[in-house]
């Protein structure tokens, strides 16, 4: 059986998408994407990921935030290691200048702002995979 | 393996939780673009607009004005023989442009919706002295003074409020806009 990890990216975005997958491609993971929040919740519930990533800014607004409350409510999905990764205050930074993200939408969750550092990004990811790890052993 | 969407399909996927068809199903019947009350001043009608859509034309999109003179009255939607949500679909297009800054430069659209969703998340009701700034010296002076004569005298009839209204429990409501914008202080 194949051992590498495998990566569910829940982002609308399109470029941002392809900018990620390739750096984690590149560092052995299997990735996979959905561009919006009912295919990424599909995809989430017919197969098992070892971790999400997931933006807030989609569909009708901050989709990305119902998406973790859904996650958050059912039980088989609570675990994953989620890794938020945002644009918010640059796409809607107008309306509170300045101000932190609320992190922890998920018991097990890290938030990250656009644009991503590669090289922590991929530290970000290892952590959450190893932390998960931990959990469960 | 999902591949890399296009344009149109992009906008789709912004409109997923639309109730509307989808914009593959237009059949560029104009119905929309004849029964818009402002379609005079758009560049592109709806109907051309939903036609470049679906032919990926981005960047044509984008640079039109079209989405932002949309005045939201639902028309279109109702008489759409294909039951596509051509207002939502405005509506997705303003999102999109606004989150990727692509819109045009020097539209009142986007400083004026800004200033809106401020004045609201701030006060919890809108509050037009403040809004109007935004609109108000892109019109011709005839057009400004008569403006600036009619607020007066809706002032003067207490039609118009003079100082900025606010609601009863307004920490409440802003507790309400950070659940859903999860952006500002920590609570």
């Amino acid at each position: 059986m194949d051992s590498r990890k495998r990566l569910l990216i829940i982002d609308d975005d399109p470029d941002f998408v392809e900018g990620i997958k390739s750096i984690l491609e590149k560092a052995d993971y299997e990735v996979e994407a959905a561009y919006n929040p009912k295919d990424g919740f599909q995809a989430l519930q017919t197969r098992p990921y070892d971790l999400l990533l997931l933006d807030i800014m989609m569909g009708r607004g901050a989709e990305g935030v119902m998406l973790a409350r859904k996650i958050r409510k059912d039980p088989r999905l609570r675990d994953i290691p989620t890794l938020i990764i945002t644009g918010i205050r640059e796409q809607i930074a107008f309306l509170f200048p300045g101000q932190p993200v609320h992190p922890h939408f998920l018991p097990v969750d890290e938030l990250i702002e656009k644009p991503v550092e590669p090289k922590m990004l991929l530290e970000k990811v290892s952590t959450l995979l190893h932390l998960a790890e931990e959990r469960k052993a | 393996m999902v591949k890399k969407p296009t344009f149109s399909q992009e906008i789709a996927n912004m409109l997923y939780a639309s109730h509307g068809n989808p914009l593959s199903s237009c059949i560029q019947c104009g119905t929309c673009a004849g029964t818009c009350p402002v379609v005079h001043y758009m560049d592109h009608t709806p109907r051309k607009l939903i036609g470049l859509i679906n032919s990926d034309y981005k960047d044509e999109v984008l640079a039109s004005n079209t989405y932002w003179f949309c005045a939201s009255c639902y028309h279109c939607t109702v008489r759409c023989p294909s039951g596509i949500d051509i207002a939502e679909m405005m509506y997705a297009l303003k999102r999109y442009s606004m989150w990727k800054n692509r819109y045009r430069e020097g539209l009142i659209g986007p400083v004026f919706s800004e200033t809106f969703v401020k004045t609201i998340v701030k006060s919890g009701r809108s509050y037009e002295p403040v809004l109007a700034p935004t609109y108000l010296f892109s019109f011709g002076i005839r057009e400004f003074v008569q403006e600036a004569v009619t607020a007066t005298n809706m002032m003067i009839k207490g039609r118009l409020p003079v100082l900025p209204p606010r609601i009863k429990r307004l920490e409440n409501f802003k507790q309400m806009v950070g659940r859903i914008i999860p952006i500002g202080e920590v609570r």
